[in-house]
C-alpha cells in the first residue's frame, strides 16, 4: 500500500447548476416531452381552448336549460318573417339569433360540438386501432401480408371519398333499417364508418415504413432470441416507440376529420337536422344565400369551425415539436 | 292581367326523376309522370264545348283565388315600355333536363315543348302561348280549317299554303311531314314518351311497330289534306294535335335517327326561329349530317330567325325578339343574381326557385316589384302516406296527419304566398274551381289543429289507452323520403315536430330529387311517408290529377301512384310487398279503396256533371281516402332585367313564352356569348 492509497480518489464534481445539493436527474421521456411542450404557448392556448369546448359539449344540455332555455330542435316559426327568413338575430333571448324554422342558433353551435367531437374522436379512434393494427401486421410480416395491406391502402386512397359516400348515403337511406341489415345506418353511425374508412390508411402507412425500419433492429431481435412471440414483439417491443408519431399524426388527423364530418353534413350526407352540426349549419345559412340576410346562421357554426380546428392543429405542432425534437421548434 | 294567377305546367318537379328508358313501355313512361306531366290513360270524351266550360269555372277560380290573396308582390302586368322588336332574350338554366334528348317524338320536359312551340315547330292547331286560361285555347297553327264526321271517328285537316321549312330544306311543310310524324310515336324503338295519347285512339297505332312505317289510321290524299281515322270518339283531340311530338317532321332529315333522341341535334324548323346553324347542314344524305352547330346539350342552345317563316300564316306567334340564347349555368344564385345585374334578360327556362334574400329585394323594392312575375304552377306539393305501411294503414292517422300538419309554417318553408296558395285539397282551383272553397282539415290560419289531430288518432287502432297520441311501436322511427335541400330540408324539422304531437316519430332521409322519387317509385321500398313530390298538369282538365290514384298508376318500379290506392292482391304480389297487403287488408277482407271505377264515370262526363263529378271524386280521395296532405298549390316565379319591354307566361309550357316577350337590348343572337 502506498502512500498515494491513503485517499480515496475523488469523484469528480457534478456541475453545480445553482443547487448545491442537487444530483443528476434521470427524465423520463415524458417529463421531457411536457417540459417542452409547455414553454410552446401557443400549443397551450390550443389545448386550453379545446379543453373549455369539451366542457362546453358536455354541459350542452345544461346551457341550453338554464342559460338560453331552448332546446337544440326546438322551432319556433313565428320568429321568421313572411317569406321564411329569420326575423331574430343576435338577442338578449337568443344570444346568436334563429335559423329559418326558429331555432336558437347558440344552442344548435353549443351542441354542434359535441356532434364534432364525438365524430372526430370515434372516427379517428377507429381510424388509429385499424391503422395501426393493419400497419404493424403490413411492416412486421412483410410479402404477401404486406402486398396486400399495402394495396389495400393504395384503393382506399384512391377512391373518390365524397362520390362513394354519397353514394353509400343514398343506398342506406332507402329503408328505414339502413343496409347491410341495419349494419350501416344513415346519420352519425354512417359518418364515422366513412370518416374511419377513409383515414386509416394515413395512419397505417405511416406505422408500415417505422416498423419496416423497426423490426431489423437490435433490440428485435435480442426479443425474438430470448422466444417473445411475434404479437408481443410487435405490440410490446416495437409499438411503445411508434408513440410519439402515432400521438402526433391523431392529433392532426383529428381537426381534418372534423372538417370532413363538416363537408359531408355540408352536403346534405352527414348528419340528420335533429343532430346540430356545424357543416349543417353552415350548409344551411350559405344555401340560398340566406347568409345575406342572416348573417349570424353562419357567422357562429364558422367560427367554432375554424377555431375549433385551428386548435388542434396547433396542439398538433406542438406535441410535434415537443415529441421529435428533430424538426425544430 | 291585373292579379291573376295563370295556369302553367310544372317547373321544380319535372327536374325530378330518372331519364326515361327507351324500351319498356309503361313502367318507364310512367316515369315521366314524376316530371310533372300528365299521362292520360283511358280515353278522355270532352268535346271542345266542354273544355271552354272547363276553361271558363277555371277563370273564375283563378280571379277568386288569385285576387282573394294577400298582396303577392310583381303582378303579372306588362311594362308600360312600348314593345320592343329585335334584340335577344338571353336565359339561363341550372341544366336543360331533357327527359328524349330534345327529340320531339319522345321529349316530355314541359319546357322544351316550350322552345318547341313558341320557336321551332308548327302543330296542325296550337296554344295562344299566353298566360291564364286564354293561354289554353287551341288555336289553328298550320291547319287552315277542319271538320269532323257526324260520329267523331273522322277528322280532316285541311293545312295552309306558305309554311315553308327553314333553309336548307326550303320546302313546304306538307301533310305527309305531319303523317311521318304519327309514323314516328308509332314506332317502339322512338320512345315516344306520351304516345298513349295517339295509341289506341287512332287507328292503327300502338306504339309498338319494329320499324318506321306508314299509319293505317292516317290517310294525306294530297299535299294539304290530312285525314285522322279513329278508333273511339275522342272529344279533345285538339289538345293531343297540339303537342309537340305530332308536329310535322321532315322525313330526309329525321328519317335519319331511328332510336330515340338521336334527332335532338338535328330538330328542323318549321316556326319562326331556327336552332342557330341549322342552315349549314348538308342534307343530301344522312352521312353528310352533322350536329346543328347552335345546340351543345351541356352548354347552350341558340335560336336565331327563320327567313322562310311567313307571319301571315301565324295568329299566334309575335316573334319579337331576333333571338334566344339560354345558356346552362349550375349556379342557381347566380342566375338570379346575373338577372338582377341585366347580365341576363331573365329567367325563364326552369331556374330553381329565388333565393329568399333576393325574392326579398323584388318584394320591398318599388323599382323591382314589376320585375317579379308570378304565374300559377297549376300544381300541388303534397305530403304522401302509403295505404300499406303501418300507422299509414289507417285512415284516422291519416286524417290527423292532415289535422296536424302546420300548412302555414310549410308555406313559409318555401317563402311564403308568393310561392303559392295553401292546398286544402288535390285538384288546384285552376284545374277544378270547386276545390278553391272546399277544406276538409280546416285549421286555424292553417297552422295545424292538434286538437282536431289527436281526436282522430283517438279512433285508430294505433292509439290504444285513447289519449290521441299513438302508443304503438310502429309509430316510432318511421321513416319519410325528403329532399335535402332547401325549401324541402326546411320542411323537415316542421314536419317532424307536427307529427311528434300525435305521437309519430319520423325519421327523415333526405336525398337529392331524383333519388328521391325513384325512392318513391319502388313499390318494394314500402315508403310510408313523403314530402318530396309535386304534381303539375299536361292540360287544364281534373283527370290529369286523379289519374295518380289508378290501379294502373302502380307499376314495380315506376309507379305514380305511391300511396298505392287501390293495389290488387296480383300487384302486391308481382311487386313483393304481398306481407304488407294481407296485414293491411286482413288477408283481403278489407280491400284497399279503389277509384278506377269512379275515374271512368267522370271521364266520360260532359258539361257541368263532369265538373260535379270531379268534385266528388276530389272529395272522396280527400275524405274517405285520405292518400295525400297536400300543402302548396305552387306558382312559378320569374324574374326580369330592365332590357324586357314586354312579359308573357306561356301557359301551356309553363315557361316565358318567348314567342311573345320583347327586350330592347339590341343583342344580335349570332354574337352572344354562350362560353
Amino acid at each position: 500500500m502506498s502512500q498515494v492509497g491513503t485517499q480515496p480518489i475523488a469523484e469528480p464534481h457534478a456541475p453545480d447548476f445553482g443547487e448545491p445539493t442537487a444530483q443528476v436527474m434521470g427524465r423520463s421521456p415524458w417529463e421531457l416531452f411536457w417540459r417542452r411542450f409547455r414553454q410552446d404557448r401557443v400549443a397551450l392556448v390550443g389545448l386550453g381552448f379545446i379543453a373549455v369546448l369539451m366542457l362546453v359539449a358536455i354541459s350542452a344540455p345544461l346551457i341550453a336549460r338554464f342559460v338560453a332555455h331552448h332546446g337544440p330542435n326546438e322551432l319556433n316559426t313565428n320568429l321568421t318573417d313572411a317569406i321564411g327568413l329569420p326575423a331574430v338575430g343576435p338577442s338578449k333571448a337568443y344570444w346568436l339569433g334563429v335559423d329559418t324554422v326558429g331555432r336558437d342558433v347558440f344552442v344548435r353551435t353549443v351542441y354542434g360540438a359535441r356532434t364534432s367531437l364525438t365524430v372526430a374522436f370515434v372516427a379517428t379512434g377507429l381510424a388509429v386501432t385499424l391503422g395501426i393494427v393493419l400497419g404493424t401486421l403490413a411492416g412486421f410480416f412483410g410479402g404477401w401480408v404486406d402486398t396486400l395491406v399495402s394495396r389495400v391502402m393504395d384503393i382506399v386512397l384512391s377512391l373518390p371519398v365524397l362520390l362513394l359516400a354519397l353514394g353509400i348515403s343514398a343506398a342506406c337511406s332507402i329503408k328505414a333499417t339502413g343496409c347491410l341489415a341495419g349494419l350501416v345506418q344513415p346519420g352519425v353511425p354512417l359518418v364515422i364508418e366513412i370518416i374511419a374508412l377513409f383515414t386509416w390508411p394515413y395512419i397505417g402507412r405511416i406505422v408500415r415504413g417505422q416498423v419496416l425500419s423497426l423490426r431489423e433492429k437490435e433490440f428485435v431481435e435480442a426479443a425474438r432470441s430470448q422466444g417473445f412471440t411475434n404479437p408481443a414483439i410487435m405490440f410490446r417491443e416495437i409499438l411503445p416507440n411508434l408513440a410519439a408519431s402515432i400521438i402526433v399524426y391523431t392529433t392532426l388527423i383529428i381537426p381534418s376529420n372534423i372538417i370532413f364530418e363538416a363537408s359531408l353534413s355540408f352536403l346534405g350526407i352527414g348528419i340528420p337536422f335533429t343532430t346540430p352540426s356545424w357543416g349543417r349549419m353552415i350548409s344551411d345559412a350559405a344555401g340560398n344565400q340566406l347568409y345575406t340576410a342572416a348573417w349570424w346562421m353562419l357567422l357562429a357554426p364558422g367560427v367554432a369551425l375554424v377555431m375549433t380546428t385551428l386548435a388542434f392543429n396547433l396542439v398538433g405542432d406542438g406535441l410535434r415539436d415537443a415529441l421529435d425534437p428533430r424538426t425544430g421548434g | 292581367m291585373g292579379c291573376a294567377t295563370r295556369w302553367t305546367q310544372g317547373r321544380e318537379d319535372e327536374l325530378g326523376g330518372e331519364e326515361v328508358g327507351q324500351d319498356e313501355a309503361w313502367i318507364h313512361e310512367s316515369t315521366g309522370f314524376d316530371k310533372g306531366r300528365m299521362k292520360e290513360r283511358g280515353e278522355v270524351v270532352t268535346t271542345k264545348r266542354t273544355a271552354k266550360l272547363l276553361a271558363l269555372v277555371a277563370v273564375l277560380a283563378v280571379l277568386a283565388t288569385a285576387c282573394g290573396g294577400e298582396g303577392e308582390g310583381g303582378e303579372s302586368e306588362t311594362p308600360s315600355v312600348e314593345v320592343t322588336q329585335g334584340g335577344t332574350y338571353r336565359t339561363s338554366a341550372e341544366d336543360f333536363g331533357f327527359t328524349g334528348a330534345f327529340d320531339p317524338t319522345g321529349e316530355y320536359l314541359g319546357s322544351a315543348w316550350g322552345l318547341y312551340t313558341s320557336l321551332l315547330l308548327r302543330n296542325l292547331v296550337t296554344y295562344k302561348h299566353v298566360g291564364g286560361v286564354e293561354g289554353d285555347d287551341i288555336v289553328p297553327d298550320i291547319a287552315e280549317s277542319w271538320e269532323t264526321s257526324a260520329d267523331g271517328l273522322t277528322w280532316t285537316f285541311h293545312l295552309k299554303s306558305g309554311v315553308e321549312w327553314g333553309p336548307p330544306l326550303n320546302r313546304d311543310v306538307t301533310s305527309a311531314d305531319v303523317e311521318y310524324a304519327f309514323e314516328r310515336i308509332n314506332a317502339k324503338s322512338l320512345a315516344a314518351q306520351y304516345g298513349y295519347y295517339y295509341t289506341g285512339v287512332i287507328e292503327g297505332m300502338t306504339g309498338q311497330e319494329k320499324a318506321i312505317k306508314p299509319v293505317s289510321g292516317i290517310e294525306t290524299p294530297d299535299d294539304s289534306t290530312i285525314i285522322f281515322h279513329l278508333v273511339a270518339p275522342t272529344g279533345d283531340l285538339l289538345y293531343r294535335l297540339a303537342m309537340p311530338a305530332t308536329a310535322p317532321m321532315p322525313k330526309e332529315v329525321a328519317g335519319c335517327f331511328k332510336r330515340a333522341g338521336e334527332y335532338g341535334r338535328y330538330v328542323m324548323s318549321s316556326g319562326p326561329y331556327m336552332i342557330k346553324g341549322q342552315d349549314e347542314l348538308d342534307v343530301s344524305s344522312c352521312d353528310t349530317l352533322e350536329p346543328i352547330s347552335g345546340f351543345d346539350p351541356t352548354k347552350y342552345i341558340v335560336f336565331v330567325r327563320n327567313p322562310n317563316y311567313d307571319p301571315a300564316t301565324d295568329e299566334s306567334r309575335e316573334a319579337n325578339v331576333d333571338g334566344v340564347v339560354i345558356t346552362i349555368n349550375t349556379n342557381t344564385e347566380d342566375i338570379y343574381n346575373k338577372v338582377l345585374a341585366g347580365e341576363l334578360d331573365g329567367t325563364g327556362y326552369p331556374a330553381g326557385e329565388p333565393p329568399a334574400p333576393i325574392l326579398r329585394q323584388y318584394l320591398t323594392d318599388p323599382e323591382l316589384e314589376d320585375k317579379l312575375k308570378i304565374d300559377s304552377g297549376d300544381r300541388t306539393w303534397y305530403i304522401f302516406m302509403n295505404l300499406l305501411v303501418p300507422p299509414f294503414d289507417d285512415i284516422h292517422v291519416r286524417k290527423a296527419v292532415n289535422f296536424v300538419i302546420d300548412k302555414a309554417a310549410l308555406q313559409k318553408a318555401w317563402g311564403g304566398p308568393s310561392h303559392g296558395e295553401i292546398a286544402t285539397s288535390i285538384e288546384p282551383p285552376t284545374v277544378l274551381a270547386t276545390t278553391a272553397e272546399y277544406d276538409p282539415y280546416a285549421t286555424p290560419n292553417h297552422e295545424g289543429d292538434v286538437q282536431a289531430a289527436m281526436d282522430e288518432m283517438k279512433q285508430s287502432k294505433y292509439d290504444a289507452d285513447g289519449d290521441g297520441v299513438c302508443d304503438a311501436d310502429v309509430c316510432d322511427g318511421v321513416l319519410m323520403i325528403n329532399r335535402n335541400y332547401p325549401p324541402f330540408s326546411d320542411m323537415s324539422p316542421v314536419i317532424q315536430d307536427n307529427l311528434a304531437q300525435i305521437g309519430i316519430n319520423i325519421k327523415v332521409r333526405e336525398l337529392d330529387s331524383s333519388t328521391a322519387y325513384t325512392t318513391d317509385q319502388t313499390v318494394e321500398n314500402l315508403i310510408p311517408i313523403a314530402a318530396n313530390a309535386g304534381w303539375g298538369k299536361d292540360y287544364a282538365d281534373p283527370s290529369t290529377f286523379a289519374v295518380l290514384f289508378l290501379e294502373s298508376g302502380i307499376s314495380c318500379t315506376g309507379q305514380v301512384n305511391y300511396s298505392e290506392v287501390g293495389m290488387t292482391q296480383a300487384q302486391a304480389e308481382e311487386c313483393n310487398v304481398i306481407d304488407a297487403w294481407n296485414a293491411a287488408t286482413s288477408n283481403g277482407q278489407n280491400p284497399l279503396p279503389n277509384v278506377d271505377e269512379k275515374f271512368t264515370e267522370c271521364n266520360a262526363a260532359l258539361g257541368d256533371a263532369r265538373t260535379t263529378c270531379w268534385t266528388e271524386f276530389d272529395q272522396y280521395l280527400m275524405e274517405e281516402v285520405v292518400p295525400w296532405a297536400p300543402y302548396l298549390w305552387a306558382t312559378v316565379l320569374s324574374t326580369l332585367s330592365d332590357s324586357v319591354t314586354k312579359y308573357e307566361f306561356d301557359q301551356f309550357a309553363g315557361t316565358i313564352s318567348y314567342s311573345r316577350i320583347a327586350v330592347d337590348n339590341g343583342l344580335d343572337p349570332n354574337t352572344v356569348p354562350v362560353g
